[in-house]
């Protein structure tokens, strides 16, 4: 009698164990399916970025190119005017002298009870940033090898931040501008500036003048949907 | 008496077992598992180089047409070029563009320009200007002046004094920022709820957004110049 009693017990044991199991086995197909979705996904999107970039470089040779063919015929003016455009599209690299601001969230250990959304970066501090680089007189800006453009936008997404519609940067920011380095340091950095108020904060900051920094060309397409030449 | 006893001895052993294997389960799966919306930012990743890639492919016909255009001759070369040109000076903001989009008008309220009324309330700042122009950005405008000053990329928005300069220009309330765009998004992503029409209202500005069918925003008006930046060999 007492022996029946123990094969019920492990057939019991053996039961249980094998349901959970099959109830994991299930789940695991999927989940490892999702796994190797992402992994294909994650795949197909670095061949991609590599597709663009030959896009681009391509775009880029082409436009030397197409320089070479019309030089002939424009006058000096023309041609520098056509510079300019490029310059302030931001689809011409450049470079010359500049700064270059790093960017990181704040390294103050909070107390308890204390807003720790005090204590990060946000978009807005980047916006603050920018402009204040701006205003110095920055001729070309880029955060993280990102051209800003006129229709650049910057945005928060949890710990990153987003701009040009979807390239998505993770901190340290790095922004790279070319100008004036004293005049663009010291807009920065004077008193009540936005370094320092970013520095209350703990959020840190820091400005180097270069003698030769490079700003790539805008990565990607440009195309107006909407916006049409008026006249 | 004894059945209950079976039945009682199985159920508490079924569900040990079932303990034992999840317990197992969730040890050996930690590791395993994909981060939660990582799928997801791949996707919309996908889809955005979809577009960049369309976008340069175009790019790429229009430059070799021109090429070729430039290449039958004197004449052939010199249109290629003002087309280039116009091109480019579109995409920098140097041509006045028209199309659909949002005008959005802010205003302080009569009492918030007189200091002391209420502590509260603050007339507008550059911040503000600023935070309006990143979200039409955001929301996909295509071009974007305020009170008429085009904003190009090296453009700047800043507090002096009790007006705003723009470009180096002075302006005052009301400022009225257009964009071109497509309407409805641009003009919701201001007015979502928690957004900036709600913020900025909060604060005592009056704001007001209206989508229009038809809206010319100027060409950048001042003197380029660029005296450090130089393109590089490959640009």
């Amino acid at each position: 009698m007492k022996s029946f009693h123990w094969m019920v017990a492990v057939i019991g044991l053996v039961l249980g164990i094998m349901l959970a199991f099959q109830f994991r086995f299930t789940r695991e197909i999927q989940r490892f399916e999702s796994v190797q979705r992402v992994q294909e996904l994650s795949t197909e999107v670095s061949q991609m970025k590599k597709d663009r970039d030959a896009l681009q470089t391509q775009v880029n040779a082409l436009r030397a190119d197409l320089d070479k063919a019309t030089s002939g015929p424009q006058t000096q003016d023309l041609k520098e005017e056509l510079e300019k455009a490029k310059v302030e599209a931001g689809v011409s690299e450049l470079s010359g002298p500049g700064v270059e601001v790093t960017l990181n969230d704040s390294n103050i250990s909070l107390r308890p009870g204390e807003n720790p959304n005090l204590y990060v970066l946000h978009d807005e501090d980047v916006l603050r940033v920018l402009n204040e680089i701006r205003a110095a007189g920055a001729e070309a800006i880029s955060i993280n090898g990102q051209r800003l453009l006129a229709t650049t936008e910057v945005r928060c997404t949890g710990p990153t931040i987003v701009l040009n519609k979807n390239k998505r940067l993770a901190p340290p920011y790095v922004i790279t501008a070319i100008g004036n380095p004293d005049t663009l340091e010291s807009s920065l950095k004077m008193k009540g500036g936005v370094a320092e108020t970013l520095q209350f904060w703990g959020i840190q900051v820091s400005v180097k003048k270069m003698s030769q920094v490079t700003v790539p060309a805008y990565s990607g397409g440009i195309k107006f949907e909407y916006a049409k030449a008026a006249g | 008496m004894n059945k209950s006893i079976y039945v009682s001895v199985t159920m508490v052993a079924i569900i040990l077992g079932l303990m034992i294997a999840l317990q197992f389960r969730t040890a050996s799966s930690i590791d395993r598992g994909v981060p939660y919306g990582r799928e997801q930012e791949l996707t919309v990743e996908k889809r955005q180089l979809d577009r960049d890639m369309e976008q340069l492919r175009e790019e790429v016909a229009d430059l070799s047409a021109k090429l070729e255009e430039a290449g039958k001759g004197y004449s052939e070369a010199t249109d290629a070029f003002n087309s280039e040109l116009l091109k480019i000076k579109l995409y920098a903001g140097l041509t006045a563009v028209e199309g659909p989009g949002v005008e959005v008008i802010l205003d302080n309220l009569p009492e918030n320009t007189r200091p002391g009324v209420n502590p509260y309330l603050s007339p507008i700042k550059d911040d503000d200007l600023l935070k309006v122009i990143n979200d039409l950005r955001g929301a996909g405008a295509e071009a974007i002046a305020v009170n008429n000053q085009r904003i190009l990329a090296t453009s700047e928005v800043r507090l002096a004094g009790n007006h705003i300069n723009v470009n180096l220009t002075k302006l005052t309330a009301p400022y009225k920022v257009t964009a071109i765009g497509n309407a409805t998004t641009l003009k919701s992503s201001l007015e979502i709820k928690g957004g900036l029409v709600e913020y900025l209202s909060d604060l005592g500005i009056v704001v007001k957004v209206e989508a229009k069918d038809n809206i010319l925003i100027p060409a950048f008006t001042g003197v380029l110049r660029f005296d450090y930046a130089k393109p590089t060999q490959r640009g």
